[in-house]
This record gives C-alpha cells, structure tokens and sequence, in this order.
C-alpha cells in the first residue's frame, strides 16, 4: 500500500471556503478562485444553496421592470435560425450527456423525491453519490411479461445505468407540453426507429381508458413514451417506465403522475425485448410489486 | 393544454430543452427586460448589453440543463450569468484601457467609478428601503461589487479596508439584505425549505 500523497498546497476548510460565499456569487473574486469555490460547490451542498440565496437576493438588487426589448429578441431568433434545424441525433446526444454537462449537482431530485410543488423533498447529495435504479435481478410481476424475456437466449452480467439524466428528468417532472417537437417527430418517422404499443392490463388502476402507450425506441437506445393516454394519478404516486433487457426487468426512469412525452435512455444501447409501466408512489422504487398498468413487446 | 403564457418557467425549460423555440421566446418576454438592463447598467453601453443578453438566452437554448430549478428561480439563474458576463466585460474593458493607457503613459486618476444614478433609478422601492437599512459598511462593499465589476480585493483598495473584512461584510451583507427584504415581504424563493 503506498502512502497517502501530501498536497503542496493544503486544499481550503470549509470554513475558509465560506468566507469567498458572497464575494463569489457577485462575481467579485479572480477567476482561480472562482475555480476553488466551484470545486468545493461540487461536493458541498449547504455552499451551494447558499451561493443560490445570495444569487436569488442579488437578483432583486438588479431588477428594474422593463421591457423586453424586441429588437434583441430578433437578433436570438436570427441566430438561432442559422444554427440550422435540430435533429433527434442531437437530441438524443442532448439528452444522453445531461448529466455529464450539468454542473455536478444535476439530478439529485432522482433521489431525494420530490415535494408537493416539484422541489425536493430532501437535501439533494451529491453526483458522487447517486446509484443505479436497476440491480439486474429478476423481479416477480404478477402479470409475467411471457415470452419475452425468452427471446434473449444469453444473460449478459449488465451494466445497466437508468439515464434518469436532469434534462430527462426535468421533463419528468415538469410535465411538459404535449405536442411533439420537432426532433420528436423526426424519430417517431424514422423508419429505424421502433415503435413499441404498450396496451392496458386489465383491471389495473390508472389503465388507459382508450387506445395504447406508445414508446419510441431509437437505434441509439435513446426514445421517448407519449404517455397522454395513461390515467391521471394521485400527486403522490408515479408511473414508472420498465424495459426487458437479457430477461431482467429493468427501470428505465420515472414518468411523474400524468406523464406526456417523457424521454428516456438504454445506457449502452443494450437491446430490450419488452416494455411496462407500472403506477408507484412518487420516488419510484427500484423492484415493483405491481402489476404493470401497461405492456408490450419489442418486435424482434 | 396550458398555454405558454401559463407554463411555470421550470416547464418552458422543458420545452427549450425539446427545441421549442416559442418556450424561449416567452421566457425572453418574461425575464429579456431585467436581463438586458442589468447588462447596460453594468457595461454602460447599448451594444456589448445587447450581445450580452442574446449570449444569455442563446447559453439557454444550448444547455437548458445548466439551470437547476432545485437551486433557484430561474429569473436569478438568468441575471447571475449576466452578471458573470456583463463584468468579464467590463474587466476586459478595463484591462485594454490600462494597457492603452501604459503604451501612451498616461496617468490613470481615476480608475474605479460607480454610478449611483443608475442605481437609484433602477432598484425597486421596497428593494431600496432593505438595501437603506442596511449599515453603510455592508452596503458599499455590494454596491461597489454588484454594479461596479469590482473584484473584492478592488473594493478593498477603495475603501481602504483589509480585503478580508469586505469579502466578509459583502457575505454578511447579504445575508443581512436577505433578512431585510424578508421583512419587507419581498421573499427570495425557491431555495431553501
């Protein structure tokens, strides 16, 4: 075992730390402190929610009630005009690098469960911290999803990391608006996309009242389910997305309680042979007892 | 459906994230105001404001994931990358004057100086009477930070302070401004339950 490395230079305390606090929030600091304070906001989360406060209170000083002026806005759209129309491949790439792009403290929320009004309802922790929803192990639904587990005649040892990534979950829990975007509807008409219809399980509460769940699959392993069609649930209960991958049941993330499209993620691309949603209580849970509410296989 | 002048601005993230540029465009009318003045309080000049706030929300548009609503509104969200911006600068400003000013050995008298008429014009009433009540050595050393792009160590040369003291009265003012504007029923929300 070799011995513990010594730093040159002895890394701040904490309280050290703090005293930059506020002199940081108004950017009042040279840039490699700034550099120290951000480090130390990676891991600290009592820092970092004060820097937030100083932040929300440094906005009051800077407000003056104006107007927007339009001819700024015409030079954004222009500028975003040139960048040239999105593509799902972006979005996908968007979606799957959320996390890594974050600041550290992203998708704590995936966690921590979530209060009456979408905040947290405990501390965030940090990035370091968070673990996989999925173990891999075999779970018992009560409705098997028969003969499709079947079809993967190799178990692989997965690695299996749910993308509960904080744009995708953003969208989770910001339930956002219906309507397909535009780079929704380039993977929906991509003929190497799969579309995978999810029908109801009867008797099974928040069950469709008509028609099917859609759930979008691309080849990257990136999708969307268009989840209109799901029962609205109680604020304390969420619908929780499931894929069959090498005969496990897999969470793929949560859907919040009237879920509209909802993005996703297969980290690694790893084929799935059946999807299911199940009705949870707000924080998800990592095995269901539940009968899915909906299900549907994976043409091979 | 709710409409976007409805949607809560954690949902027209959502929707910035999707490339749905309307959701940008509302977020613009809401928040483009305060972003855009806030950058020509601090710049002081029509044109690198103007860039500044397209710079902000175009940051938005490319990486809606940066904003945390967990952390905050994302009004604050907004004005702190102005800021950010808007004294990098203003520092850049300053560096090229001194630089011009070395080449032509010219003398600098006075480097640092604050405009409080902006100030007063734009700062809201109740905003101002939390600010007043504040003492005078926890409100200079903000003001001089805030809407002058002063580093704390600036401040302290021009106040003749030790640097320590003013990075610590610039935090406790804060906080104290907090308290102030609390009492006045102006609440900071979104970050602490």
């Amino acid at each position: 075992m070799s011995a513990p490395t010594t730093p040159l230079v002895p890394e701040p305390s904490h309280e050290e730390i703090q005293e930059f606090l506020g002199a940081y929030a108004l950017d009042a600091v040279d840039p490699d402190t700034a550099s120290m304070v951000e480090a130390h906001l990676e891991n600290c989360v009592r820092c970092a929610v004060e820097v937030a406060q100083h932040h929300e209170v440094a906005g009051f000083l800077a407000n003056s009630g104006g107007s927007s002026p339009t001819r700024v806005w015409d030079g954004i759209a222009r500028r975003l005009e040139s960048a040239g129309p999105p593509s799902w491949t972006l979005l996908a790439a968007r979606l799957e690098t959320g996390e890594g792009q974050g600041e550290g403290r992203g998708d704590a929320t995936a966690e921590a469960g979530e209060g009456p009004d979408g905040l947290p309802s405990e501390a965030p922790v940090p990035a370091s911290r968070r673990v996989p929803i999925s173990s891999g192990r075999r779970r018992q639904w009560p409705v098997r999803l028969a003969g499709v587990a079947a079809a993967a005649a190799a178990v692989v040892a997965l690695l299996f990391g749910v993308q509960a990534d904080h744009l995708g979950h953003q969208v989770t829990t910001a339930q956002a608006p219906p309507l397909l975007s535009a780079a929704e509807q380039e993977a929906l008409a991509s003929p190497t996309s799969e579309q995978v219809r999810l029908t109801a399980s009867p008797g099974a509460p928040g069950a469709p009242a008509a028609g099917t769940v859609t759930v979008v699959l691309t080849e990257s392993g990136t999708g969307f389910v268009i989840g209109e069609k799901l029962s609205p649930l109680p604020a304390d209960k969420t619908y929780q997305l499931w894929g069959v991958i090498g005969g496990n049941d897999i969470s793929l993330g949560l859907l919040g309680p009237s879920p509209s499209v909802v993005p996703f993620s297969v980290a690694g691309g790893m084929p799935v042979s059946a999807f299911a949603i199940t009705a949870e209580h707000s924080g998800g849970v990592v095995h269901s007892t539940n009968p899915p509410v909906v299900a549907g296989t994976v043409k091979a | 459906m709710v409409g976007l002048e409805q949607a809560s601005d954690a949902n027209l993230v959502v929707g910035v994230g999707r490339w749905h540029q309307p959701a940008l465009a509302e977020i613009y009318r809401r928040h483009g105001g305060s972003v855009h003045a806030l950058a020509r309080r601090i710049v002081r000049s029509d044109p690198p404001a103007e860039e500044i706030t397209q710079e902000v929300f175009l940051d938005l548009w490319n990486q809606p994931e940066k904003f945390d609503a967990q952390r905050g509104t994302l009004r604050s969200f907004l004005l702190a990358r102005t800021h950010g911006k808007s004294v990098d600068f203003v520092r850049s400003e300053v560096a090229r004057r001194k630089r011009e000013e070395r080449t032509s050995r010219e003398t600098a008298t006075a480097p640092y100086d604050i405009d409080h008429e902006v100030w007063d014009i734009a700062v809201a009433e109740q905003v101002k009477e939390a600010l007043g009540a504040l003492p005078d050595e926890l409100r200079r050393p903000i003001e001089l930070a805030y809407f002058g792009g002063h580093t704390y160590r600036e401040v302290a040369a021009m106040l003749k302070e030790p640097e320590g003291t003013v990075k610590s009265r610039i935090r406790s003012g804060l906080g104290r401004l907090r308290v102030n504007l609390a009492e006045q029923g102006v609440e900071p929300a979104g970050v602490e339950r």
